[in-house]
Order: structure tokens, then sequence, then C-alpha cells
């Protein structure tokens, strides 16, 4: 039989053959069509802009409070950056230079400026232009400014030597160990979102009089109001002026472009953008274009503003802008391909910002210009009900009409989802890019509810980066967490707290020879140690960030928004915020690949005694070479994500006994410092430290990623790999965090009406089992095999990876392989 | 060609539960213990009934179909297959090398082994020493209860999409009592149930087992009678007969007759109308053409067997499109 193309394999296909995508034609994405088809085969350049404003601005003001200096730094950026109006636009703001582009933070790791100008060009994977007179730029004017400033180098002067040398390399810091690694250092925040709704109910305008009335108020006795709440205060008022300032160098830009075009159509669009950034951010939105204007100089300010983790997300947008549009859609004012055209306006503006990391750990993780500004739909109101509506369905609408990866759109489901909801997703997903990723309102909720949110805010909850959720008012965490790899506490001990990378180097505990074990029971108390180990230093190395931080970084632009902020007349970034609910995490890496290496342990040395233990250091040591037998008989042992007790009983112990320590330990921090299981891509640089695990994984190769099973392990299918996701959670605990899943599947298994209703019940199913996430890939590996030969022909093949979706030919051949490893569950 | 003495001893007999026909609560003692012999069970299957579904594939087959794609399913007791493929060569392991009591394998000039078949007697001690399974086990003896807690793990999923247990095949019917216990039990924990079958069964077999079934599939693969001797071993006199019976006896369960279009031998509209002509009766009964696929043909090789359609080729998509609308139009469907 012919094996059936996924929608978007087809578009591939027929676009091969000459035969045009339906959709460019159509009214509401032409003009989406036309800006995509400049921009998103340009190789992104580097925009040296923001970082010199930003350092000339921080050089001037030293000495004065940070939350002030970085409101000064932000004006000082919004007088003097290059504004631009794009060819075509309907909305106006970027952060820097026409094309794909990335700008530069060199607060955050600047320490690696003058490396990374150096390789930026060069790199093999994600590669950015730069000008040479900009490297001159970054050289002579930004780096040295920075040198011996930033957050990166005095972390590492800070860190006890035992977590230093599980963290970075000691010898050169500039390199990680991805053993305890930290995340701080590349991202001025965790994943965020603002609460744009409260901008387009009172303007930047109405938030600057919150924050003067309140300055007016101050008690002028006071120290604590003196030193504290007036530099804050100040700088909101500040930071509130520059943008509507920036904004308003948009709206003057887009005059004098109206003034000189000659084209009368597009000089009427000109005329009415130059309007709309007169009144907006500024002024609360009156319809649903000015929404849209303002949600969007909002976002962008905010990229200007720091690095936040994974990109900011945009929050409900179905929720904050629907009054907005259903007043104009009732009035007559606006029509949905009008309504289309600007969110797919909103889309290729985002395309166009990529997140530039300069530090090659910061890269690692974000492989393939990674980006996750989560645009939520759908989940309940803030009394329970389901939220879904008009413009819901027009976000999913353009999802499929117009083929980009931009935005990371997430859906959120819940047990009284409308089943055209469900439908609905599912034929999104169908299109093959991957999108919309789900998040479980019945496992979010009720484990929000006991990390101490109301129900109002829970309810009210938006997924933000790759699949977290924040609830915007209401968290007040921001520091990046660690990233533990387990499966290097495994090889540790094997050998007896060493690595094989590093030889004789002790770097875990020295648990004892393995070979000396006589049960299974001092081979798992030898790990729990050695895995208790790495939590242990993730908590000290946590510690010390935290109280780090706020001093070098500031956020009044996000403090601004945030009611708590407001509230405590304190910035984002400074820990333990009066009323917030601090969810923090840290990740295990690995956790597929240590339970089945386990297992086969277990079964295979100890009780079916196949081997001995000596036999299997032997084999791993060589990496199995000549020794294929042994690795095949490793890998028959139990493996998790097949419904297989044996595994999963495993793993739920791992799961407990991460979440036991954070039970005892994390008040301390006064953060929810919980077990989470979302890799990013870095699951891949990960694996690159761990030699030869015994579930048979060659040395140096990817790990298994967040909570999916290891690659080609779970052959029973897909409904065992989620038992096996559920089987393995402690739902008696709170101290997790989310999950993050992946299932392939070929375009066979969703075909037609039986295959979406298919596709329907086993999400349902998904929300009866309480797991957090999942994502779909559609996709036939031979397409992947396809893509991978003849990249050129598969640019625009969209694929995803661990919570987001990238263009496949974007990625490292590893993570091509990695992709193409992952058992895709065809029903033959 | 599969041993033909090997069908006869196998199949399971009950005369117990033949007494307690029509009282499932009876018997659900010893339906849980019975043991049958299965060669696979597979889970979130789509494409053979309603939901998501778990099928088990019992072995052993009344018919011997030319095209059939699980060649493994035809014999009954369980047997050798061998992949070479998948065979780790003699430079990294020699596990099997002195376990064959028969001296049945030898390792080529390339170090991988090969399987003389003639010397082969089943022991099957071999596909315990590869740990690759490149030497494999097709079946393995299995009861119901076994069964049944792996049909259960997927509850949830059956509950949402409508799904449930599928017993397919080889003959599912062919292990007659066990299939009849299986069913019956899982009825009893409240599985939705459906069978696929060839027709070519003892009456009183199918007529026991679909009082358990929610739905069954019902091969019709020709008319012709003797055409049919030739391509599938036997005549279908008793598929016919077994087909009005089951309309007659149990006329409130669905079924859907399926026809497996096999190029040259009945993929043509005449052959289809003969068929329509036959089941198109008072009942609402459905029906579905499958499409040929070679998905097999590796498995003929692991049996030492060879595939007698050679090198036959597939349908092509637009012919059996056309094929099915003609079927769809003729049915009213």
């Amino acid at each position: 039989m012919n094996c059936c193309l996924s929608p978007q394999e087809q578009l591939l296909d027929n676009s091969a053959n000459g035969i045009e995508n339906p959709s460019r034609s159509q009214e509401g994405h032409v003009r989406a069509f036309k800006i995509l088809d400049r921009v998103q085969n340009l190789t992104p350049k580097v925009d040296v802009q923001r970082g010199r404003l930003f350092t000339e601005s921080m050089r001037k003001t030293q000495g004065e409070p940070l939350v002030l200096r970085w409101a000064e730094a932000m004006m000082h950026i919004a007088k003097n950056i290059n504004v631009y109006i794009d060819d075509d636009q309907l909305l106006a703001g970027r952060a820097g230079i026409q094309g794909r582009y990335g700008i530069l933070y060199p607060e955050l790791d600047g320490d690696f400026l003058d490396i990374a100008v150096q390789q930026l060009g060069m790199r093999e994977v994600s590669p950015f232009i730069i000008d040479p007179e900009d490297a001159d730029v970054i050289i002579n004017d930004i780096a040295p400014f920075w040198k011996g400033k930033t957050f990166h180098e005095n972390l590492a002067q800070s860190l006890p030597a035992d977590t230093l040398k599980l963290t970075y390399d000691p010898n050169d810091e500039m390199l990680s160990r991805y053993i305890v690694n930290e995340t701080a250092s590349f991202r001025s925040s965790l994943q965020w979102v603002h609460d744009y709704e409260k901008v387009l109910k009172i303007g930047f305008k109405g938030i600057r009089k919150i924050a003067q009335d309140k300055l007016d108020r101050l008690d002028p006795f006071s120290p604590v109001d003196n030193c504290e709440k007036k530099p804050f205060l100040t700088a909101v008022t500040i930071i509130c002026d520059a943008v509507v300032l920036w904004a308003r160098r948009h709206s003057e830009a887009a005059k004098e472009m109206a003034a000189r075009e000659t084209d009368s159509e597009r000089k009427k669009e000109l005329e009415l953008i130059s309007e709309i950034c007169a009144v907006v951010p500024e002024n609360p939105a009156t319809n649903f274009r000015e929404a849209m204007q303002s949600q969007w100089f909002t976002q962008m300010f905010s990229r200007i503003e720091q690095k936040t983790g994974t990109i900011i997300s945009n929050g409900r947008m179905d929720q904050y802008l629907y009054p907005f549009y259903k007043a104009d859609i009732e009035a007559g004012i606006i029509t949905e391909d009008q309504t289309i055209e600007l969110f797919e306006c909103m889309w290729v503006g985002m395309a166009q910002f990529i997140d530039l990391y300069l530090s090659p750990t910061g890269g690692a993780f974000n492989e393939g210009y990674a980006h996750w500004e989560a645009v939520t739909v759908g989940g309940q109101t803030t009394d329970g009900r389901d939220a879904s509506n008009d413009l819901t369905y027009l976000i999913l609408r353009s999802k499929r009409e117009f083929p980009l990866h931009y935005p990371d759109l997430a859906a959120r489901l819940h047990a009284r989802a409308p089943m055209r909801y469900l439908y609905e997703i599912a034929e999104t997903i169908k299109e093959g890019s991957g999108f919309p990723k789900l998040i479980n309102d019945e496992e979010v909720i009720p484990l929000h509810l006991a990390k101490g949110a109301t129900f109002e805010e829970i309810y009210d909850y938006a997924v933000s980066g790759c699949a977290e959720i924040r609830m915007p008012n209401r968290d007040t965490y921001t520091s990046g967490c660690a990233y533990i790899n387990y499966a290097t506490a495994l090889e540790m001990t094997l050998y007896n707290g060493r690595m094989l990378l590093h030889e004789d180097e002790i770097i875990g505990l020295e648990t004892g020879n393995p070979i000396e074990f006589t049960e299974w029971e001092d081979f798992w108390t030898a790990y729990l140690r050695q895995q208790l180990n790495l939590i242990k230093h993730a908590f000290i190395q946590q510690h010390i960030i935290i109280n780090m931080r706020y001093k070098h970084f500031a956020t009044p632009f996000g403090s601004a928004m945030h009611d708590l902020c407001m509230k405590n007349c304190v910035d984002l970034h400074k820990p333990n915020i009066d009323g917030g609910i601090d969810l923090g995490y840290f990740e295990c890496i690995g956790y597929g690949t240590v339970v089945d290496s386990l297992a086969a342990i277990k079964k295979m040395v100890f009780e079916e005694k196949k081997l001995t233990m000596q036999e299997l250091i032997d084999t791993l040591k060589v990496n199995f070479k000549g020794k294929m037998d042994i690795q095949a008989l490793l890998k028959s042992a139990p493996c998790y994500g097949n419904n297989d007790q044996y595994a999963d009983s495993l793993a739920k112990l791992i799961d407990k006994t991460s979440q036991d320590f954070t039970r005892q330990y994390a008040k301390e921090l006064g953060v929810h410092l919980d077990l989470r299981l979302v890799p990013f891509t870095s699951h891949v640089p990960f694996g690159k430290v761990v030699s030869a695990t015994p579930n048979g994984r060659l040395a140096y190769t990817p790990l298994a990623d967040g909570s999916s099973a290891s690659h080609g392990a779970d052959t029973n299918g897909p409904t065992a790999v989620l038992m096996s996701n559920f089987n393995t959670k402690n739902y008696n605990y709170r101290e997790h965090a989310a999950r993050l899943l992946n299932i392939k599947l070929t375009p066979d298994c969703v075909e037609g009406e039986q295959g979406t209703k298919k596709l329907v019940s086993f999400i349902k199913t998904l929300i009866d089992l309480k797991l957090w996430h999942i994502q779909f890939n559609i996709i036939n590996k031979d397409t992947l095999l396809a893509a991978q030969k003849e990249p050129d022909k598969y640019r625009n093949l969209i694929v995803r990876i661990a919570g987001y979706s990238a263009y496949f030919c974007d990625l490292s051949i590893d993570l091509q392989n990695d992709l193409i490893a992952r058992t895709g569950h065809a029903n033959i | 060609m599969p041993s033909r003495q090997a069908r006869k001893t196998v199949v399971v007999s009950a005369p117990t539960l033949m007494k307690q026909r029509k009282n499932p609560d009876m018997t659900s003692m010893s339906d849980i213990h019975r043991e049958g012999i299965v060669f696979n069970i597979q889970k979130y299957s789509l494409h053979d009934g309603e939901g998501i579904r778990t099928i088990i594939f019992l072995k052993g087959c009344s018919m011997l179909c030319v095209w059939c794609s699980n060649p493994e399913s035809q014999e009954v007791l369980p047997q050798l297959g061998y992949n070479p493929a998948k065979c780790l060569t003699v430079n990294e392991c020699r596990r099997c090398r002195d376990i064959c009591p028969e001296n049945a394998l030898t390792a080529g000039n390339d170090g991988i082994i090969s399987v003389d078949m003639a010397l082969c007697t089943n022991c099957l001690k071999c596909t315990d020493a590869c740990p690759i399974h490149a030497l494999n086990t097709y079946g393995y003896v299995i009861t119901v209860e076994e069964i049944l807690n792996q049909v259960q793990e997927d509850s949830l999923f059956y509950s949402r999409s409508g799904g449930g247990m599928t017993l397919s095949g080889g003959e599912p019917l062919f292990q007659g009592q066990f299939a009849i216990c299986l069913l019956r039990e899982a009825r009893k924990q409240y599985i939705d149930t459906c069978i696929e079958t060839c027709g070519n069964i003892a009456w009183s077999v199918l007529d026991e087992a679909a009082d358990y079934l929610n739905y069954i599939y019902y091969d019709i693969k020709l008319m012709d009678s003797e055409m049919h001797r030739k391509i599938t071993g036997f005549d279908n006199t008793l598929i016919k007969k077994n087909f009005s019976r089951l309309i007659k006896h149990h006329p409130d369960l669905p079924i859907t007759v399926r026809t497996p279009i096999i190029p040259g031998f009945n993929d043509t509209e005449q052959e289809i109308d003969k068929i329509i002509d036959f089941i198109k009766g008072d009942s609402d009964v459905k029906y579905e053409l499958l499409a040929y696929h070679r998905m097999g043909t590796p498995k003929y090789k692991y049996l030492g067997r060879d595939y007698s359609l050679g090198n036959l080729r597939e349908l092509s998509q637009e012919r059996f499109t056309e094929l099915s609308a003609f079927a769809k139009s003729r049915m009213n469907q």
C-alpha cells in the first residue's frame, strides 16, 4: 500500500512538483506569506544596538540602584535604537534589524562575547552573521565593560568547590560539565508570561499612574521607602515613559513613510499604523487592532529589556483579546480574514526574532533557533467553565493554514472541553507540524491548588515556555534552575564515583566497587546515594543563584505589569516576594536511560545472572565493541514506556526519591523546587558526557528526553507510553512540576475522519490520566531520512522536538538522528 | 508447508464448557485458567474495529491462503522463525552455536548464521539463546487470565474510544474453545469484543463464539468454489453456509464482510459483484475491501518458506479506490 502523507508532507511534495499551497492566495494569508517569503531563508544577523546602548547607559549609572539603572538603560535604548516599519506589515515594532536577527544581552554572559564573536559565523548549528564593524563594537565598546561583572563569572567564583566541579570544568569555567548544570547564566529569567490584559485595559499610562500615586504617598522619613520603594517606583515611571516614547517613534516613522509612499493602499495602511502607535500602549486599547499592536509593543519591549528564557510567552491570547474581537465583529469593523491577517502579521514578526545564545551551553540547550513564545488557547474561565471561543478557533485555523512554527501554540485541555475544540485540536495536530502542544488542566489545577494557588488564579493559568505554566500575578520566581544529569549518577555508581570521560577524577561519591556488590539492593542503594548527592549540589547551586541574581538583574518593565511587585514595590527578580508563589524546579535528564539501565542490571546481573557485573563493566568500557550480544541481551530487559511494572516501578521510585529531597529541603529556599522532566534539546549535550549505559545505549549518544521512553524502547505502542507515564508518577506528592512527553505517530494512524476520532479519544484518555503534557509528531520516518539526504528540498519541514517545533534542516545531524530513532508508531 | 498433523493434535476441547453453555457465570474459574497459543498481542490497534483496540493474534489457521500476510500464524504450535538480517554474526555472538542438538545452525563466510530447516526439529533451544531475537519463537502458551490482564491495561482507552479486544490470527476460532473462553471472560469483564474470522470453521464453534461477540469481521474471498480451493486450500461451501447461519441465528450481531483484493485473483468488479450478490440480503451487513500488501513477505523467509506469489505487485491506489467505490455503490453504503 502507498503510505499516506501528512498534510505538511503533502504541501512539501506539492511544492516540489510546482503545486502551490492553496492558502497562499486566500485573503487572510496573502500578506503574511509575502513577508515570510522575504525572510524565511535568511541566515540570522546579530544586531549590536541593544547591547551597545544598554552598555553605554550602564557605564554612566554605576552606583545607582540596579532597578533604576535598568529603567534608565531602557529609556536610553527607547530614545536611540533604530525603529522600523516593515514592508507590508500591519504591526510596528522590532528589537533589531530587518530580516531574521538576534540581539545581545552582555550583562548576562558577556564574558563569552569575544569567543562568541569569533565563533558565531562558523557555528555548525544555528549560525549567525555578524558584520566586521559590529564585531569591533562588541570587542572594543561592549565586552571590556562587562569583564569581571557578569553573573556568570560571579557565580563561578561563588560556588563551593564540590559543587563547582559538577557544574563547570574546574580548569575552564566557560565549559559546562553537564552533570549538575546551572541555567541561570544564559538567561535573565525563567520562562515568563506578562499580564497583557492589564496593558490592554489600563495602558502604560494607567500603570504609570499607579506608580506615581504610590510615589506621592511614600513616607519621606522611611529608610525602606527611600532606599527600595522609591527607586523601584521611579523605575516603573521611567520604563512606562520609555515604552510610550518608543511606540511614538514608530508613529512618527510611519507618518514619514506614509508621506513618501506612492502606493495609495499602503499609504493608508501607514497612516493608520501611525495613528495607532500614537495611542497604544500608552492608552487602553479600544479595538482589536489596537489591542494587537499594544500587545506586540509590550512583548517586543520586554524582549529588549531582558533575555527571558525561551522568549517571553504570549499568555491566553484567545481570552484577553476576545472582548475586543467580539465588539469589533459585532460592530462590523473587522472580519475573520482581517483578524487572521493580524495574527499572522504577529506570527511572522515573531519568526524574525531569533533567541541568540552566546555561550556554548546556552546554544546546546536551545538548538535550532529554539523558541517557546507560547500562545495559549482554550482551558477554563476563572470560575471553571470552558473558555473556548471564536478566537480560539481562528487561532487554530491560522495554525493549520499558515505553515509556520511561530508561535509555539499551546492548547489547554480539560475534562469538559467541547467536542469541537478537541476535534479542531486533533485536526491541527494532524497538519503535521506538531502544534498545538497540549497541557492538561486536570493535572495542573489540583497540583497548584496544593502549592497554594487560589481557584481563580490557577483556572486562569497560561502556558509558559516549553511545558510550564504561569499565573502572571501570583508567580514570583525567575531564577534559572538546575539540570541534573541522572545518567551520570548511574555512571558514577558503576565506576565508584568516577566517569570515563574524566578518567581518574573523583566526581561523585565513592560508593564502592560494584563488582563486590552481591545483592541488587547494594547497587540500588549506591545509585540512590549518587543521585541524592547530585540533587544536594543542585540545591546548593540554586541557593547561591537565588541570592546573587537580583544583584545582577532587574526587570522594571516586567515588574510594572505584576500586581505583587507593584504592591510590594519590589523588582520581580528579588527573592521571596510577599504573597507570591515561587515555582521553581530541578530537572531530571536521562530518566528513561537510567530506568532502563537499572532494570537491565537488576534483571540480567542480579536476578537471572546472565552476566556478571565484571562482564557488564568490561562491556561498557569498550562501548559494546565486539560484545554486541551482551548489548542485545541488555536491551531485551524490561524498558520504561511499555507499561511494564518491572521497569515502571523503578521509575516511580526515582521520581519519589527525588521528590523526597525537595519535600525536606525546598522550604529552606522558600521555593517549590520541584522535580521536572522537560529537557529542551539538552538531552543531546547531556548525553555527550555519559559513556555507554547498561540499557545498551552507545557512549556519548543522546539520553532519553523528558519523560519519553528511550529511543526505540517503547515497542508496545503509544497507549503503553501513556500508561508508563501514569504508572511512574507519585500522585500523593505535590513536589513535581512539568513532565514532557513526545509521541511520534505516522500519518496513517490519524488518517481520515476515523483517524481524527481516534486521536481525540487518545487525547481524552490523556486527560483522564492526569498527564501534564503531550505533543505529537506526525511524520513518516522516510520523510525524515529523505530530508536528511536532501535538506534543500525539505527546508520548511517542521518537526517536533522536546516542546517546540523547528525546521528539521536547522538541526544538527545528532538531533536529526535522534528524531529518526524515536519509534514511529505505525499501525499496519 | 505447515504440518497438518500438528493442527489436529492441538485443538483444545472442553466438554465441561459445552455443557454449561449460555451460563457463563458457572464457568469463569476454568475459563480464566484455560491455555492457548498466541503469537502477538498488539495494542493501539486502530484499523480492526471500533475505537482503540488490542488485537490478540491466535496461532493456527483453517486455511492456507497463498497471499497470507501472517504465515507464522498458520501452524498452531510455537515454531522457529529466523531473520538473518538481525544476526550479530559469530564475530560478536556465539550463543546459539553449540546449542542446536541437530547441528542445524552453521555460520557462513560473512559470519551470519544460517538455519537448515530440514534438520530443525523445532526444539526452540536456539531462540532462548539468541539475545537479539534473530532466532525467534513464533507463538507462546498463555492463559485467558494473562491475556485479559494485558487487555485491561488499556481499558481507559477503550472507555474513551469505544474500543476493546479483537481476536485475529490465523483463524482465531481454530483454537475454538480457547477463543470462546477468552471471549466469554472478556464479556464478563465488560470488554467490547470483536473477531476477524475466515468462516471456515465448525458451525458449533462459530455459533457459540457469536454469543460473546459485539462485532464480527467475516472474510469472503471469492465466490467460485474451485478457485477458492486453489488459492486457500479449501473450497468455500462451509464459509457460505456459516455466513447464512450467522445471519439467521445471530441477527443482532453487527457484521462486516471483508474481501482482501488480490491482484489477478479477485480484483475485478465481477468478482466483487458476485460476493455482494451473496451477502446483500435483508440484513444490514456491511462490506469493505482490504488492499493486498506485501508487508508479510519477509516472514516467509524467516520460516524457511517460499512466498508463492513471488513478486506480485500491489494494486495501484487508484484501482483500489475504484473498486472500493464500486463496492460502496453496490452496497448503497
